[in-house]
């Protein structure tokens, strides 16, 4: 039953994605392939977030690596969108592994630290080099158009490359924090002495995370590229980095299927869920839902909410729910060990 | 294993019902029912452009202002406007509901340079109308000709320039210019505007010092390179934030220059009073334009504009602070929008209100003027012009006030 259940969770989902289209509005589907490109970031952070136990504040500006990566070969070199993604994705995780090998020397806040350093530096460059980069103006890309021979609307066609890239990417991290590797990763996470003192090599596996999550992020950022069609320094502010971690700790750390509840959080919160949540307070309490900044109001008192009440995130709401209630349980970290399990 | 299963197929036939009957339909016109006009635009109501959140609210007081009266050709007018907290990610997702969820009839006043430059494509693509974006970025206006379903509708930043190049040109003949300008299409479309305006003068300017926005220290170097060439007039073409930084360096290097222009953006009463609170002495009789009316100066008072004005925002937005100007941009373009679906007459369409916004007479000669700009500022459009306000007034900051100065310039026209 056990070994069954994550390929049936993977059917459930291929199935929920495939329908999705047919049930929602153009509009609604446009958002959900977000959903699609936030999961992919997610996972790639989850890989070194939750499963290593580094936090970075600077994986916003990966995604924006991946995105600049799609949007000057496609603007001004002529390359097919689609062939960009997975370049995309190599140009971020190269820069990764490149930024990695010495900020991974650094230790749990120091590291936090160094990697805030990317999304202002990130910003600055951007600006700096206006002829490559379109400097505040930024770039317009051109809208995706439906390929194979298939007419249909741009929002569904995004729909469809995001959660192809998705469905590809969630396998690929299972078999990342899987076995050996795997292992590693957490031995990591959870002493870095005991890893050290079992020959595993800290700074190596730390810099193998970072750069595989620069990967997942740069691909992201392409689809995000695509799918805005258009970039310029404001499209990837601080805040981004800070969603993504927020993400992840509402979809559940060290827990794969969480992430597309954060996914789903990092996607809707902003832009539907608050305002809609807002509307919906203003009427009983008459409260200026235009006053600048209400809606981070309702952010902050979502994000208390779920801390207090679900501390594991929505992965650990899920996993109380089916079987024990928390309170019940031995303390213990299911993902350490039963890593692939939602 | 079953019990799955079942839930399963439980939950997806729920969404199923739920997704059928959601979706509606749009009608002939999208966004006009027999009743109504759906309007809806972006604007920042967080983040760092937040000061301009009083635009959207001044424009929903005048629309509701006519509504109160019967609305437009016996439809109400509906304003809806979202945050896009000015990044323009947001303002592309917003941009997609406004057009394929809600079927807005037009997009209106959206704000920001980059946020309206990342949907305007898009837009075009879907011939939905982008109208009077507010930002006098020149492209919006002078780029008509391919993206037909955009028009501005404020001067346009280098027209504005053209207008201090003309002025020092005049009366300033034997001055001195040192130029701060923000590194960006902001700050190079006003410096082109000027050295347009100043034609043969242009040898004037001895020193143009360029900021980043990046930057994250003041432009204190720069200030020290202006004073350093021996400028004595200050020409400040930068945003909000770095104009009153530039006030207060000036005044702690000791630089004591004999004119300061600013740009009518950052020339507002709130961001130059934190100039001087902040120990800068050299704000005091600064140059800049202005193109409506000035709730903050009484001089305008009994102008019918500025009572129709303070009546309509006492009735529908009690609570917004009168005086800022904001309010009053607000309420002067909602004016606009208004007289353009009045002459849609019955049946307005998308493509009938671009031709009508392409073909504007609002002059004071044909006593049809807005009444909330200047007397004497017409909004005008006709085949290759398509700026829709020009004329602005130099104005003056006396005493915590900005004094207009002489008659009307016209920025665009002497330009070509």
């Amino acid at each position: 039953m056990r070994r069954l259940r994550n390929p049936v969770a993977f059917g459930v989902l291929v199935l929920a994605v495939v329908l999705a289209p047919f049930l929602f509005s153009n509009y609604r589907t446009y958002q959900l392939g977000f959903v699609g490109l936030y999961l992919v970031a997610l996972l790639g952070l989850d890989i070194l977030t939750g499963f290593t136990g580094q936090i970075s504040l600077g994986h916003g500006a990966f995604m924006g690596i991946g995105a600049y990566t799609t949007t000057i070969l496609v603007v001004d070199h002529g390359v097919r969108d689609l062939w960009t993604i997975p370049l995309g994705g190599v140009v971020a995780g190269v820069i990764g592994l490149a930024f990695g090998i010495p900020a991974t020397r650094f230790a749990g806040p120091y590291l936090a630290l160094a990697t805030f350093a990317i999304p202002l530096a990130f910003i600055g460059i951007l600006k700096r080099f206006p002829h490559f980069t379109g400097g505040t103006n930024g770039k317009n890309l051109p809208q995706l158009h439906p390929e194979l021979g298939w007419h249909t609307n741009p929002s569904i066609w995004f729909y469809v490359v995001c959660w192809f890239v998705a469905l590809v990417m969630l396998p690929l991290a299972f078999f990342i924090v899987r076995g050996r590797f795997g292992r590693a990763l957490r031995s990591v996470r959870d002493s870095e002495i005991a890893a050290t003192a079992n020959g595993v090599s800290t700074a190596g596996v730390k810099t193998a995370a970072f750069g595989i999550s620069a990967f997942y992020c740069g691909v992201a950022g392409s689809l995000y590229a695509i799918g805005t069609t258009y970039v310029n320094p404001d499209t990837f502010p601080i805040d981004l980095s800070i969603l993504l971690l927020v993400g992840i700790v509402l979809g559940g750390a060290g827990s794969l299927y969480g992430m597309l509840f954060g996914a789903l959080f990092v996607e809707f919160i902003r832009l539907t869920w608050g305002p809609a949540l807002l509307n919906l307070f203003s009427k009983a309490h008459h409260i200026d839902t235009h006053a600048p900044g209400s809606g981070l109001v309702v952010y902050g008192v979502v994000l208390l909410l779920v801390l207090y009440l679900a501390p594991a995130g929505a992965a650990g709401l899920v996993r109380g729910l089916s079987g024990r209630p928390a309170f019940l349980r031995r303390k213990e970290d299911p993902s350490l060990s039963d890593p692939g399990l939602v | 294993m079953r019990k799955t299963f079942l839930l399963i197929v439980a939950a997806l036939a729920v969404t199923a019902v739920v997704g059928a009957t959601a979706g509606a339909r749009p009608t002939a016109t999208p966004g006009v029912t027999a009743k109504s006009i759906l309007l809806e635009g972006t604007y920042p109501l967080s983040g760092p452009a937040s000061g301009y959140a009083p635009i959207p609210v001044g424009m929903g007081a005048y629309f509701s202002y006519v509504n109160a009266q019967g609305g437009v050709n016996g439809r109400k007018i509906n304003w809806h406007y979202e945050d896009d907290g000015y990044n323009p990610a947001n303002t592309v997702q917003i941009t997609h509901k406004f057009v394929e969820q809600d079927h807005a009839f037009a997009l209106v006043g959206g704000l920001g340079t980059e946020p309206q430059l990342a949907v305007r494509q898009y837009l075009n693509d879907n011939k939905v109308p982008q109208l009077f974006v507010a930002t006098g970025a020149t492209t919006f206006d002078r780029d008509f000709a391919q993206y037909p379903w955009t028009i501005g509708w404020q001067p346009d930043y280098e027209a504005e320039g053209a207008i201090y190049g003309k002025y020092v040109a005049a009366n300033m003949p034997n001055a001195k210019i040192g130029i701060l300008y923000q590194n960006d299409s902001y700050g190079n479309d006003y410096l082109r505007g000027f050295k347009a305006g100043l034609r043969a003068h242009q040898s004037q300017i001895v020193t143009a010092q360029p900021y980043d926005l990046s930057a994250t220290t003041p432009p204190a170097v720069q200030m020290v390179k202006i004073k350093a060439s021996g400028a004595d007039t200050l020409v400040l073409f930068a945003t909000p934030t770095p104009t009153i930084q530039a006030y207060v360096i000036g005044t702690k290097i000791g630089y004591k220059p004999a004119n300061v222009i600013t740009n009518s953006v950052s020339a507002t009463d709130a961001f130059l009073t934190i100039a001087e609170k902040s120990g800068s002495d050299i704000v005091e009789g600064s140059l800049s334009v202005e193109y409506t009316l000035d709730p903050a100066n009484p001089i305008y008072n009994k102008q019918p504009g500025m009572k129709l004005y303070r009546q309509i925002m006492a009735k529908y937005a009690p609570k917004a602070n009168v005086n800022d100007g904001l309010n009053l941009y607000g309420v002067a373009k909602a004016w606009n929008v208004v007289q353009l679906l009045k002459s849609l007459g019955k049946n307005p369409t998308r493509t009938g209100l671009m031709a009508a916004a392409r073909k504007m007479t609002f002059t004071p000669g044909k006593k049809n003027a807005n009444p909330f700009l200047l007397p004497g500022v017409s909004t005008y459009t006709r085949g290759n012009f398509q700026f829709p306000i020009t004329q602005v007034k130099l104005v003056k900051y006396v005493n915590h006030v900005f004094q207009p100065q002489g008659k009307l310039f016209a920025g665009r026209g002497a330009l070509r």
